[in-house]
């Protein structure tokens, strides 16, 4: 499946190809600012784009605050002036920009629910989620790269196969199922990590640790499997190109042309997973954070959403896709910056 | 940079391992308790929803009286009352030098100004309670005097509830803000909140009872899934959680863990809306009197742990009445004959089933199954969670046919039964409807004081008037089942709450 | 070749995997011993025996009927979300090569924007606030699915259009109708093969975490992922218990994920794929 999925800001589509000259500083910067401006370009459509589908979807649910205030009782009269009190009768565009505006400023408005400023919601449970994220990205990241290297660097021995296999049937695996496993051994069985609660870095930095460990693994392991198996195609296949039986010739130590030239080489599509496991991520938190009973924007948008808390769930949704572009455009540079010569792309 | 890259991440790693070899969190200096409950649907008594409230309201309040474990009345905030002889006046005399949290007097008019509050304020669920509160006076700065349209004398029991959490009146000035921050007098006072997720609280040392309060800080936060209960609270992420499933006490007491069985007031029921077809049909009411197996419910749902009942309390409580248990046995063909007399074949009746996702006992699908053997067809509709999606849904928009609910009890016998059959009764789910006879046993009981040799039957005829006139089938009575960590002394489990005074924490 | 051959006797195992769920999901309701729904008060919680084969749950129904009729539940959501994503990724990822520059542009950037959104917490928004059922839920994936099958379809054409033959076909006047006709399709049907087996499979993983976490669930009837999530509440009483559902989920989404790398690697042979 990783494969058929592609960074959202791909540059493949982007008809500017930056390249970074080897001479001159002029030359780089502008190149750099053409790259900064290309993908401003691709991203300001896409974030209007897609916070004007999480828009439409709270418009198209036909929600509203009005049966949580006035309850069954209400008469169509009551019912209209609490919608037009919230702005509901406006038309969707001028609801929509109204709703921009709002964001531009900061105000996300207030829950249907318990009158509390969505932006503060958001806020409080953001850390939460983001912990979870950054740990699990980390890991799959680490463990991922030493898995592919080491499969791509001993072809065809058992450790190639054994990381192979487990690649295959690790995405096959839900991250709930994972979650629970590695409850069921580390905390029931083992008694080693704790299965709920969160304590705030602020707090306690090691008991954190501790929180996040076990969520944190079971959202790494589908970026593990996907990313030891890219790397180990990308590697093999760089492994087997020109420039490195020529680097051999010249006397090159293997860790050199691994490191310096292979990786550089075979990591653009590696570092493609990444990014598109981010959005993945951040959705797959409402299943640890369910599991886990931590207080995260991912089982909060859960919730919400089932609720019909419609400011909630759309300023959650917004930003995660602030967060997705964010992390694409850090990719797409990284690529770039890691590729200066070869802008060659699947 | 690579090989940087490479180094800081066996670095990383190598600080991993042994912290995840790290003990618990050491907290010998500070007495702190983690409790798995439930958030409060508002931390302002005056606009709580539900019974259950009182648990997490009574955590920040203090109430003027207090119930023992014989549900009698003890002095709290009030350290004495009294009734004029005619019954329609009831005098508290406060306890000189009482303070709220923030700093404000809690005197006779602060007392005052909360049960005014009550009232009058639109979005206030203690209408109902003070209705019969004409006027209040503040005659000393600490004696207030309730003026009665009528004698009551359950009023001391209710003002151990919510009724009287006394709030800080200043506070009170915003209530949007009061009902997520509480400013009371009670043993807690609240440091932190993030709604739908934790609050945490600090020994007030200005409590009335401070001295019986040994926890220093107490962290409320929502119950963890049936699945991973016993796995929090093996791994120290919460130490006491209020009512797990009665299946897993066994594998509770084999892990070590101290589960406290005590009586509770709380009862299941099948709530029945007679304002919604066909429920507004009497045939078809009566026929869902014969339609439930209770045996069968307290079997699958609770393991033998809860016991039959037909009323909305335990056997044990002294307002139960024996009578009702055998006036409506299980029987289906009789359920069905009555439904085909009132025109429905087995098959054609569709109902929607409201379930509560809360509720720790899985009543709807046997309810279905049971319906299905009477030919209803019964769809389950699970109300989204959140700490007040079902009051609002159930109690004020009083929108499903049938719901599978409980009641929690409340600290007077009247005051339950107002709150299950009352005409504002939340939890009577055909509201505003409660028959005349049933008002006036109410009546009545409420006008006899309660060392009245009448008092026992009027009580009696009252409950008997109430359960016949409702269509709600109440199905069994669950204890408390409290599952908490060794650490955790002298829990303090009254039937009508869980309370903190007397609990040590090792 | 060594791997080759691994490679060749996976697929077969998964091939054979994937049949069997589908005809699991097409007759599971008659193949089921006993009724799924059926409580019996008397035998809860109980281990295999010859009665039940897997055991009954905390109602005492049976496990294997429940996991039987759930097949078809579990997998014909999928199905639907695959089929939606289809409809609605193919022929425009197809047209979008032959549209206006500018259009073709903004589409690009919907997909994008589609691909964006994150996916499990923007289904459940989109299930829960269109109505709480299987379908809308399975819906919603589907839409998020779409761009997917839009990419791959797009490729395809693409590299299609471009291509000397189709220059030539062109010059000698064959129309352009025909030729997506003739050429197009038989190009982009392999790829696209290989993206339905692919997104079945993650389909399935998602309806899974979706019915474990209540959405969509309609009580009584069983779901795998709702099967799995009742299982670890009695866990104590039957610490086997997950491991009938576990498997069937993790064993159906890895032989589809199987089916669509060996589906790849075929596709693959003629021509270097760099991916």
């Amino acid at each position: 499946m990783s494969t058929v999925f592609e960074n959202p800001i791909g540059a493949a589509d982007n008809p500017v190809q930056p390249g970074i000259a080897r001479s001159g500083h002029v030359l780089r910067i502008t190149a750099a600012l053409r790259f900064l401006w290309a993908t401003l370009l691709v991203a300001v459509p896409i974030f209007l784009g897609a916070t004007l589908i999480t828009f439409l979807l709270g418009h198209a649910s036909g929600l509203d605050p009005a049966a949580g205030i006035a309850g069954d009782a209400a008469s169509p009269e009551v019912v209209a002036r609490i919608r037009a009190q919230f702005g509901l009768d406006r038309p969707v565009i001028v609801q929509y920009i109204a709703w921009m505006a709002g964001i531009a400023r900061g105000d996300f408005g207030t829950s249907w629910f318990n009158g509390v400023p969505v932006l503060l919601l958001i806020t409080q449970r953001l850390p939460v989620s983001l912990s979870i994220a950054g740990a699990a990205l980390l890991i799959g990241a680490t463990v991922g790269t030493l898995l592919g290297i080491a499969a791509a660097v001993w072809r065809g021995r058992l450790i190639d196969r054994a990381v192979t296999g487990f690649a295959s049937v690790a995405s096959a695996l839900p991250p709930f199922v994972v979650a629970i496993v590695l409850i069921l051994v580390l905390s029931l069985w083992l008694n080693l990590l704790p299965s709920a609660g969160y304590i705030p870095f602020s707090d306690d930095p090691a008991g954190w640790l501790r929180v996040i460990a076990i969520p944190a693994m079971a959202l790494s392991v589908e970026v593990i499997a996907d990313l030891a198996r890219q790397l180990r195609t990308g590697l093999v296949a760089a492994l087997s190109e020109n420039y490195v039986t020529g680097a051999i010739v010249r006397g090159l130590s293997p860790r050199r042309i691994l490191f310096v030239h292979v990786l550089r080489n075979g990591a653009g599509p590696a570092l493609s997973i990444l990014s598109v496991r981010i959005p993945m991520l951040i959705g797959a938190s409402v299943v640890t954070e369910t599991i886990f009973t931590m207080p995260g924007i991912g089982k909060m948008a859960a919730d919400s959403a089932l609720r019909g808390d419609v400011p909630v769930v759309e300023g959650t949704l917004v930003v995660s896709i602030v967060i997705v572009l964010l992390c694409s455009i850090l990719v797409n540079a990284l690529i770039a910056v890691l590729q200066p010569a070869s802008r060659r792309r699947g | 940079m690579s090989r940087r890259w490479a180094k800081w991440r066996l670095i990383l790693l190598a600080t991993l391992l042994p912290v995840a070899g790290c003990g618990a969190s050491s907290d010998a200096y500070l007495a702190r308790v983690r409790w798995a409950f439930f958030m409060p649907t508002s931390w302002d008594p005056v606009t709580s929803r539900t019974g259950a409230d009182i648990n997490t309201i009574s955590l920040a309040y203090a109430s003027l009286t207090r119930l023992d474990k014989h549900g009698e009345p003890q002095p709290a905030l009030a350290k004495s009352w009294h009734y004029a002889d005619d019954g329609r006046t009831l005098t508290f005399d406060l306890r000189p030098g009482l303070t709220f949290t923030d700093g404000t007097r809690l005197d006779a008019a602060a007392v005052k100004a909360f049960f005014e509050r009550g009232k009058e304020q639109k979005d206030s669920f203690l209408k109902a309670e003070l209705m019969g509160v004409e006027r209040i006076t503040a005659d000393t700065p600490t004696r207030v005097t309730l003026h009665l349209s009528e004698p009551d004398y359950q009023l001391p029991y209710v003002m151990a509830g919510r009724v009287g959490a006394i709030a800080s009146p200043s506070a009170a000035r915003d209530t949007a803000k009061l009902a997520l921050w509480p400013v009371g007098a009670g043993p807690f006072r609240m440091v932190e909140f993030v709604p739908e997720s934790h609050a945490y609280l600090e020994k007030n040392p200005g409590y009335w009872d401070a001295a019986n309060i040994h926890i220093d800080r107490l962290e409320l936060t929502n119950s963890p899934d049936a699945a991973t209960v016993v796995a929090a609270l093996l791994s120290g992420s919460i130490d006491i959680v209020a009512r797990i499933p009665a299946r897993k006490v066994e594998e509770a007491r084999a892990r070590g863990l101290n589960v406290v069985i005590a009586p509770s007031l709380s009862a299941t029921d099948v709530s029945i809306n007679r304002n919604k077809p066909p429920f507004d049909n009497p045939k078809v009411v009566e026929a869902f009197r014969y339609a439930f197996d209770r045996q069968e419910f307290v079997n699958i749902a609770t393991a033998g742990v809860a016991s039959v009942t037909h009323q909305p309390f335990p056997s044990r409580y002294f307002a139960f009445q024996p009578q009702l248990e055998t006036r409506w046995k299980h029987d289906p063909a009789r359920a069905r004959a009555l439904l085909r007399e009132a025109g429905y074949r087995p098959g054609q009746l569709s109902v929607e089933i409201a379930a509560n996702p809360l509720l720790v006992d899985a009543g709807a699908e046997i309810a279905q199954a049971q319906l299905a053997r009477i030919g209803v067809n019964a769809t389950i509709r699970v109300v989204p969670p959140g700490s007040s999606s079902w009051q609002s849904e159930v109690y004020i928009a009083k929108k499903p046919q049938i719901a599978i609910d409980g009641t929690i009890g409340r600290e007077s016998p009247v005051q339950n039964l107002l709150s299950v059959y009352g005409p504002s009764g939340i939890m009577n789910l055909s509201g505003p409807y409660a028959s005349p006879a049933f008002l006036k046993a109410v009546d009545r009981v409420r006008r006899t004081p309660t060392d009245d040799p009448n008092y026992q039957a009027r009580l009696g005829e009252a409950v008997a008037e109430g359960v016949a006139q409702s269509p709600t089938n109440y199905l069994y009575s669950t204890p408390w089942i409290v599952a908490a960590r060794p650490r955790l002394k002298s829990l303090n489990i009254l039937p009508s709450q869980i309370r903190w005074e007397g609990v040590r924490v090792e | 070749m060594k791997t080759g051959f691994l490679r060749g006797r996976s697929a077969s195992v998964a091939l054979a995997i994937v049949i069997a769920v589908a005809i699991l999901a097409a007759f599971g309701r008659w193949l089921a011993p006993q009724d799924p729904i059926a409580q019996n008060p008397y035998a809860m919680l109980q281990g295999p025996s010859a009665a039940h084969w897997l055991g009954t749950d905390a109602f005492g129904r049976d496990v294997l009927s429940r996991l039987l009729a759930g097949a078809s539940s579990s997998v014909l959501a999928s199905v639907f979300s695959v089929v939606i994503g289809l409809v609605f990724g193919v022929v425009p990822g197809m047209v979008s090569v032959f549209l206006d520059r500018r259009i073709e542009w903004l589409s690009l950037r919907f997909i994008d924007a589609l691909m964006t959104l994150p996916f499990l917490v923007f289904a459940i928004a989109m299930t829960a606030m269109l109505g709480n059922g299987l379908i809308q839920a399975m819906f919603a994936v589907g839409i998020l699915i779409t761009p997917a099958f839009y990419r791959v379809s797009r490729a395809a054409t693409l590299s299609v259009v471009n291509s000397d033959y189709i220059e030539a076909a062109r010059l000698m006047g064959a129309s352009t109708t025909s030729l997506i006709r003739r050429h197009v399709v038989r190009k982009v049907l392999p790829p696209v093969a290989v993206a339905i087996a692919s997104m079945m499979g993650a389909c399935l993983s998602i309806v899974a975490s979706l019915t474990f976490l209540g959405i969509g669930v309609m009580p009584p009837n069983p779901t795998w992922g709702g099967v799995l999530a009742t299982d670890l509440t009695t866990l104590y009483e039957r610490p086997l218990g997950p491991l009938a559902p576990g498997l069937l989920i993790v064993a159906t989404v890895w032989a589809l994920n199987a089916l669509a790398d060996a589906l790849r690697d075929a596709d693959a042979c003629p021509q270097k794929v760099r991916k």
